[in-house]
């Protein structure tokens, strides 16, 4: 991944004035995914682009170490061969971008991915994920055996209290101790947005978030009512672009959570083009937290190059 | 300096950099050496083909696609277009009375793809025989349409609107690909209103006979349409007109196909064929348009010089005329905005082909760096290309467009302005990059002049104050957005701002319920809602207008010179004398020529001196109702109320003295006593209707309300009419006061005395300045009012020849004028004295946008 965002001390006066206009952005977000589309090996090529930007995820109260080696295998092979072959991609080492588990599944996960001989990075959830309502010591120690089970990337899930209450201060102290307990693993803060109350709660979280060090933020757990959106989206982007005119730092940007199909993808690599630029399209910079939408890209694949569409069975499952 | 690439700059444009070759990139092909590819040109250097046309190699890109994540070409096919202009021998006429109208021997236009110069048509020119077929036409579906039931053209509307959406595509197709405009604010936009607006209308034609009871339609209307947005500003104008029972003529300029298929596709409907003609010709037209017999109406849409212009062709020529003019909108971005949002705003005002004009952006200096930074970078992201490529912002509005652009910019550059483009585009192609001007000097000519699309013209401001008086301190006032996140400074602004809509935190929202227009220099017709159904309506039993143009009427000389009067005979003089003098700022003055008039009585015999009013009189009372009028807006309607009913009291009180006056001048006791009683009620009943001018509207795909506003115009001039002295005085008198208004009269020529009596309690009862009375000769006060700059409508109740001069003097600032073409009015029935008439012609009507969400 790239190089890390060393964070800042805390300013409250890069959130004290900040406006966010929710009718005006919600205006943003549809036409954003009106004024920009893609066809044809456009589109083919922003897939295969997207593949590479998917935090491949299984989050679930049922994993075991079969599903998530299963998963882990997908991560490696995300598009059949012959299908990369026929668009002469198949040299590219097209792979996820990561895989993303519970921490108790972070070791499975190493090992899988071992096993098949790839360095895709492994993402742990911790912190109490979704709501993050345990004991601050817990959630530090859950970092730390994480990162010794060998995840180098860490979703921590903010404390939506201290927002919601506008502890400031306390968020960002806290969110430095999770930087801390992270050691070189990386940070991606999930905001939780579904749960802010406001989009300006949104922008103002964000940049504590990122203030405090965190090397992604991230939307929602999947786990909230709502989850990624493009208002919410447009936010988090604006935060993103603001902090690094303010410090050079870029930081990266997830959406997760109901993004599961192809188009969808294409929506959302859009509108970080538009909203921040090609610079960030690379997968340290962005990434993609799904489960299903792989399928739905490897069928979309599927039709531009065989001008058919796909049986599930056509395609392996993960 | 030469401005390439990326990164943020400000340029100045030089010929150099307007020269292809320095622009293009490799082997003169792609013509953006920064992320815009506006459009590629074939290496033969042949004509312009547009992005969509860009080489697709039979080898998959996507290799390299997979790196660079460009964005691709989504070309949109007109072949459906093609198949129609087939269907016409790629030969259009007009279309009128539900048949293709193609006359021999006239002069083509060729109809182009203003991208690659394709020759799609050749569209024949209209002639006048032409003109005058198709207001036959409509004249004839008139008598059918007009008897209808609302309910029956409601059905038939709804008809129309079935037809379109079958239609849709070859619609948007042709709107698109003939102006060059973005096919997905076509498709996603102006077809989606289109259809709202018929089915809005529908509604209104079927609850007509409850509705608007009292009124009629008028009759043919004749529609003048620009080039761009012909469909949508089309749509705006007939729905309305067809709903209450108009017919509708329309001249669109020449090579705009669009009104013609629509026209087609209504004519197709079969049972009334010429309700809706379509005639392609120059607006040189207009006159012989306007001319026809039959013709109630000319609605006309276009820039502020033509409509200017044809005020004063069509001085005295009959149809009433309704304006709407300019392009040109203002944002003002205040310090508590959400400034991202902001800029968003300033895209759809000026660079996404949504809107037809330029911007004026107005920031508040605490954020203007940052609004400057937020815009450039903002710029860099938008795409121009061909309009039928799906994911374009922009597209183009032809070479008229783009060498208006050229100039503005480079004139504002020779002034000193600062300007910055988002990517270079080469002087001969059809594109216009989206520009922002900064740096203008105030006093520099380009401050003043309209900005043209794609141009946004910013400047600072330091204090919300400041703010309204910059944005008031253009002639026009067509729309305008505010953004701020605090409630009392939007409402602050948005009731401040001189327009016919404000939008508070968006920008270019349109619903059909929400009345759009606009005030002083852009015009004050109204489309939309409640509003733009009275367009086409007139007060049931009105009689039809003639013209009553008087060639040899000498607009130079017509009441320039004041007959110079000498004593005159024996006083009789009236008992108890009225205070002489003008009552002008709530006291009796003498005029400035210290000469007087003498008014005979219904013997013949002297009855008394008057004031003889002059230029510098009015002037004075123009100012003089200025100076009042804050105060009088600012008044609650209770409290205008109850002033007018004071007034009225104050006036029963002095009935006896009146009545007197009045038979003096010839009328019978009886009715003179009556004609007091009746102004009475005037004033108690306008008093009673001040209340409650405002409301607010829901609309779709808004949340939150939309107010219609009902606002003064400012300062009126009224010249009242020779018959019924008082009576007339008294009805023209108190709807402008009820509503806001403060009032320059010119009370009746042969009788001024009443008025003057009735000022002795408007001296006492109303603050100064809210009632200006001067009186003297009638043709020279309203020639003085008609070209008084600073005058905000003009209402004249005289003769032919004075009407005439009014509506040809009152192009100057553009005011609303009302006159009365020399007929006398019957002032004591309800409708004509005291009707919604009046009550629409003496305010204006404002919508204000309140989105709401958190």
């Amino acid at each position: 991944m790239s190089a890390r965002n060393p964070g800042t001390e805390l300013d409250l006066s890069w959130i004290s004035k900040v406006q966010v206009n929710q009718p005006a952005v919600l205006r943003r977000a549809e036409q954003i995914q009106a004024r920009r589309t893609v066809k044809k090996e456009w589109q083919a090529a922003w897939l295969l682009k997207a593949v590479t930007f998917i935090d491949l995820t299984t989050l679930s109260g049922d994993d075991t170490y079969s599903n998530v080696k299963r998963l882990c295998y997908k991560a490696k092979y995300p598009i059949r061969e012959d299908l990369l072959k026929a668009l002469n991609m198949h040299d590219k080492g097209i792979t996820t971008a990561a895989v993303c588990v519970y921490p108790a599944r972070v070791s499975d996960a190493v090992k899988a991915l071992k096993a098949s001989g790839c360095d895709i990075p492994v993402a742990s959830v911790a912190t109490g994920f979704p709501s993050g309502q345990t004991h601050l010591k817990t959630r530090l120690e859950e970092i730390k055996l994480a990162v010794e089970d060998g995840a180098t990337e860490i979703d921590v899930v903010i404390n939506r209290t201290l927002v919601l209450t506008g502890q400031w201060e306390a968020l960002y102290d806290e969110i430095r101790q999770f930087r801390k307990a992270c050691g070189t693993a990386h940070l991606k803060t999930i905001l939780a947005t579904g749960e802010l109350g406001s989009l300006t709660n949104v922008y103002k979280a964000s940049m504590i978030a990122m203030m405090a060090g965190s090397d992604f933020i991230k939307t929602s757990t999947g786990k909230e009512t709502v989850n990624a959106t493009f208002p919410v989206a447009i936010v988090m982007l604006r935060a993103i672009r603001d902090f690094f005119w303010k410090t050079g730092n870029k930081i990266g940007f997830k959406p997760a959570g109901g993004i599961r199909t192809a188009k969808d993808s294409l929506a959302w690599l859009s509108l970080v083009k538009e909203e921040l630029g090609d610079e960030w399209l690379k997968p340290e910079l962005f990434r993609i937290g799904a489960s299903a939408l792989l399928l739905d890209i490897e069928r979309q694949i599927y039709h531009h190059v065989t001008g058919r569409y796909a049986a599930y069975r056509d395609l392996p499952m993960s | 300096m030469l401005a390439r690439g990326r990164g943020r700059r400000v340029l100045r444009l030089d010929h150099d950099l307007l020269q292809p070759a320095l622009c293009s990139g490799e082997g003169g092909s792609t013509l953006w050496t920064s992320r815009f590819p506006w459009a590629e040109r074939p290496a033969d250097g042949g004509k312009w083909s547009g992005l969509v046309m860009a080489a697709t190699r039979a080898e998959s890109r996507a290799r390299e696609i997979f790196t660079t994540l460009e964005y691709g070409p989504v070309p949109e096919s007109h072949a459906c277009v093609l198949a129609w202009l087939d269907t016409q021998d790629r030969c259009l006429g007009h279309y009128v009375d539900g048949k293709w109208l193609k006359p021999e021997h006239r002069d083509s236009l060729p109809c182009q793809d203003p991208v690659t110069g394709e020759h799609l048509a050749s569209c024949l020119q209209a002639q006048p025989e032409d003109v005058a077929a198709a207001a036959e036409a409509a004249r004839t579906a008139l008598e059918s349409w007009s008897g209808l039931p609302g309910a029956s053209r409601a059905q038939h509307l709804t008809r129309l609107a079935k037809m379109i959406q079958k239609h849709q595509r070859l619609l948007w197709t042709l709107e698109s690909l003939v102006t060059g405009r973005a096919v997905r604010e076509v498709r996603d936009r102006d077809i989606p209103l289109a259809l709202q607006l018929l089915q809005y209308h529908a509604i209104q034609a079927h609850s007509q006979e409850e509705a608007l009871a009292g009124w009629e339609p008028m009759g043919v209307v004749g529609l003048i349409l620009p080039p761009t947005f012909s469909l949508l500003e089309m749509m705006w104008r007939i729905c309305p007109a067809l709903a209450v029972g108009c017919t509708v003529v329309v001249l669109v300029p020449p090579a705009s196909p669009t009104p013609l298929l629509l026209a087609q596709l209504a004519g197709e409907l079969g049972p009334f064929p010429g309700i809706l003609n379509v005639l392609s010709g120059p607006t040189s037209l207009v006159p012989v348009l306007a001319g026809q017999p039959g013709v109630q109406k000319v609605a006309f849409c276009g820039s502020v010089e033509e409509g200017r212009v044809l005020q004063r062709t069509l001085a005295g020529v009959g149809p009433e005329l309704g304006l709407a003019l300019g392009a040109e909108s203002l944002l003002l971005l205040t310090e508590a905005a959400d400034v991202d949002s902001a800029v968003e705003g300033v895209v759809d005002a000026a660079w996404s082909d949504r809107s037809p004009g330029g911007l004026r952006l107005l920031v508040q200096e605490s954020v203007w760096e940052e609004t400057m930074r937020r815009l450039q970078a903002r710029m860099e992201r938008l795409r121009g290309g061909r309009g039928l490529d799906g994911a374009v912002d922009m597209g183009t509005r032809g070479a008229a467009a783009r060498d208006l652009a050229q100039h503005y910019v480079r004139e504002a550059q020779s002034q000193g302005a600062q300007v910055f483009q988002a990517g270079d585009v080469p002087s001969d192609s059809p594109f216009f990059p989206p520009t922002l001007v900064s740096d203008l000097p105030p006093a520099a000519p380009g401050t003043q002049a309209e900005v043209p699309w794609p141009v946004v013209v910013a400047s600072p401001f330091r204090t919300a104050k400041e703010a309204l008086a910059m944005a008031n301190g253009t002639p026009r006032g067509g729309s305008a957005s505010v953004w701020s996140e605090r409630l009392g400074q939007a409402l602050e602004l948005g009731y401040g701002l001189q327009v016919g809509t404000v939008w508070v935190n968006a920008h270019g929202l349109r619903d059909p319920a929400v009345p759009t227009g606009g005030c002083r220099e852009s015009g004050s017709s109204r489309h939309g809602g409640l509003d733009g159904l009275y367009e086409y309506l007139r007060p049931s039993g009105t009689p039809a207008r003639l013209p009553y143009r008087s060639e040899n009427l000498n607009y130079e000389t017509f009441g320039l010179a004041v007959p110079s009067t000498l004593p005159a005979g024996p006083e009789t003089g009236p008992s108890p004398a009225p205070p002489y003098g003008l009552f002008v700022a709530g006291r009796f003055q003498a005029p400035g020529a210290r000469s007087s008039r003498p008014i005979q009585d219904s013997q013949g015999k002297l009855h008394g001196y008057v004031a003889e009013g002059g230029a510098k009189d009015v002037r004075g009372a123009v100012e003089a109702a200025h100076q009042a009028a804050p105060g009088w807006v600012g008044q609650s309607p209770g409290a205008r109320a109850a002033l007018l009913w004071a007034l009225a009291a104050a006036l029963e009180r002095r009935e006896p003295t009146l009545a007197l006056r009045l038979e003096r001048h010839g009328v019978e006791p009886k009715a003179a006593k009556a004609e007091v009683k009746l102004s009475v009620r005037r004033l108690r009943d306008w008093g009673a209707r001040a209340q409650a001018q405002n409301h607010s509207l829901q609309v779709a795909e808004l949340r939150g309300p939309v107010l219609r506003l009902r606002e003064p115009l400012g300062v009126l001039g009224v010249v009242c009419p020779d018959e019924r002295p008082l009576l007339a005085f008294m009805s023209l008198l108190a709807p402008t006061l009820a509503l806001g208004n403060t009032v320059v009269l010119v009370p009746s020529r042969t009788c001024p005395i009443p008025a003057l009596d009735v000022c002795q309690d408007m001296a006492t009862l109303l603050p100064a300045g809210v009632v200006n009375v001067v009186t003297g000769d009638q043709d020279h006060l309203a020639r003085c009012l008609a070209l008084h700059q600073d005058v905000q409508a003009l209402w004249y109740f005289g003769s032919a020849q004075g009407s005439q001069f009014s509506e040809w003097a009152s192009a100057g600032n553009l005011k609303p004028v009302w006159v009365s073409r020399g007929c006398p009015r019957a002032w004591e029935q309800e409708a004509a004295g005291a009707g919604p008439e009046l009550e629409l012609r003496a305010a204006r009507t404002k919508a204000l946008w309140l989105p709401m969400g958190d």
